[in-house]
């Protein structure tokens, strides 16, 4: 919990200051999840209650980040075996998850008429959040795999 | 990697999870943001937000400086167009301070008073946004600066920015024009339009149901004296293409001065000015009208009597 509150406030100020680097922290934490000890039904409920936080903490509707950072945790967890070969895998799983989030994300909203995700360079969006994502996994996933598990030995890419 | 394989009872989860989320917002758009939903969001801003402020402090430099370096190049050009317009305001300050100095003498000479209506203005910082795909702007400054919901929002330079969505005692969140789904009122010349947000563009739509004129490339958009949202007479945009009447309909692009993702500073309006006041005003004619009753009342059963 302490690394999504870190990682929220991040993406909130740090993130949300910087225009031409644009992550998503929260939901790629939420990515690497997926690859920890963590309980499988831990990691559902934590994705819905930090999805739950940044609609909390945006002007979008409740429940539309809590839905898309749970099925990325699914589509996630189900997928795990693919990125724990070596570390470009990892980077290109989560950059995957984070594009099919990001989709998701807008097409939830658009359905529910929340034209503001679609606004000004909507397009360049989608492709640039999962690409900043994957730049990321790869630099600090298996190090934050590391961190959570408490494991000096886990993704170790020889 | 531990093999805790509980992937069977994961599916039947993840449906309860979306069917709980899709609820929610369900919940949400019947409340319209109120409610339990709008307690909820204030409780968790009014936690979060001390954390946000401190991270800020932290990070502005650093983003400062990730920000300078990616615009090196468009710095120097602001700085010099910058500096075209310091000479520019300060040869205008002059000038202004002459009439100031002329309008103070006239005032005194004729026993006037100022009329007390400006507009409290609250300058407050950004400090954050919530994520990519969402325009609103967090900023510093909540209810114990005064901060209300519903209070319209404008740049330093007073363009209009948005509206207050959600205050807590030390943070708000602004909803840009350009995000909400409510649609502006405005005037182009004489005209009083709507203003409404489009899908990928910063540009709004301009819309004039009983146009009798055309608009034309650079027209002034302003805010109109109809709106509830906003004072009069704040400048929106420029309209960006000349646009004709089409049985009585007119719709026409218009850039707005303000790009919400550039902002650092911005400044909430109290308005309507001093609801306290107003408020109390509310509450006059109910007392006077009382009172004529109970007057009449007397003035009745005296008569009766």
């Amino acid at each position: 919990m302490t690394i999504l509150l870190f990682a929220v406030v991040t993406q909130t100020t740090l993130f949300g200051r910087i225009r031409f680097i644009v992550p998503d922290l929260v939901m790629l934490v939420v990515i690497l999840l997926a690859l920890t000890r963590i309980r499988p039904e831990v990691i559902l409920g934590t994705a819905f209650l930090s999805g739950l936080l940044v609609d909390l903490l945006g002007s979008s509707l409740l429940g539309l980040r809590a839905i898309v950072f749970t099925t990325v945790a699914y589509v996630a967890l189900r997928t795990k075996e693919r990125a724990e070969n070596f570390r470009f895998a990892v980077a290109l799983w989560a950059g995957i998850i984070t594009f099919i989030g990001v989709a998701l994300l807008v097409l939830i909203g658009t359905l529910f008429g929340q034209t503001s995700l679609l606004g000004a360079n909507v397009a360049s969006r989608v492709l640039v959040v999962p690409l900043a994502n994957l730049i990321l996994a790869g630099l600090f996933g298996p190090l934050f795999v590391r961190l959570v598990d408490g494991d000096t030995a886990a993704l170790r890419f020889s | 990697m531990v093999n805790r394989d509980s992937r069977g009872h994961l599916l039947p989860l993840l449906v309860t999870l979306i069917i709980f989320g899709v609820l929610l917002m369900t919940f949400d758009v019947r409340l319209q943001g109120g409610g339990v939903v709008g307690v909820l969001r204030t409780g968790t801003q009014t936690i979060i937000a001390p954390v946000q402020k401190a991270a800020s402090y932290a990070v502005n430099p650093v983003a400062d400086v990730v920000d300078s370096l990616s615009n090196l190049s468009n710095l120097r050009e602001e700085n010099i167009a910058l500096r075209r317009q310091l000479a520019d305001a300060e040869a205008s300050l002059v000038g202004v301070q002459d009439q100031l100095a002329r309008l103070e003498h006239f005032e005194q000479l004729y026993g006037m008073e100022a009329a007390g209506d400006e507009i409290g203005r609250t300058v407050a910082n950004v400090i954050g946004r919530p994520d990519a795909f969402d325009a609103a702007l967090i900023i510093d400054k909540g209810t114990s600066d005064g901060v209300v919901v519903g209070q319209p929002v404008v740049d330093t330079n007073g363009y209009v920015v948005g509206v207050v969505k959600s205050v807590t005692p030390g943070s708000a969140t602004i909803v840009p024009i350009t995000a909400d789904r409510q649609a502006l009122t405005v005037i182009v010349g004489d005209q009083i339009g709507s203003l409404l947000s489009q899908v990928a563009t910063d540009e709004m739509r301009l819309e004039i149901l009983d146009a009798r004129a055309p608009v034309l490339v650079g027209d002034r958009v302003l805010t109109s004296a109809v709106s509830a949202s906003f004072p009069a007479g704040l400048p929106v945009g420029v309209v960006t293409e000349d646009a004709a009447p089409s049985i009585d309909v007119l719709t026409a692009t218009v850039d707005l001065f303000v790009h919400p993702d550039t902002l650092r500073l911005v400044v909430v309006l109290a308005w309507p000015p001093d609801p306290i006041t107003a408020s109390s005003d509310a509450t006059i004619p109910s007392e006077t009208t009382t009172t004529t009753t109970e007057t009449a009342t007397t003035t009745t059963s005296e008569g009766g009597g």
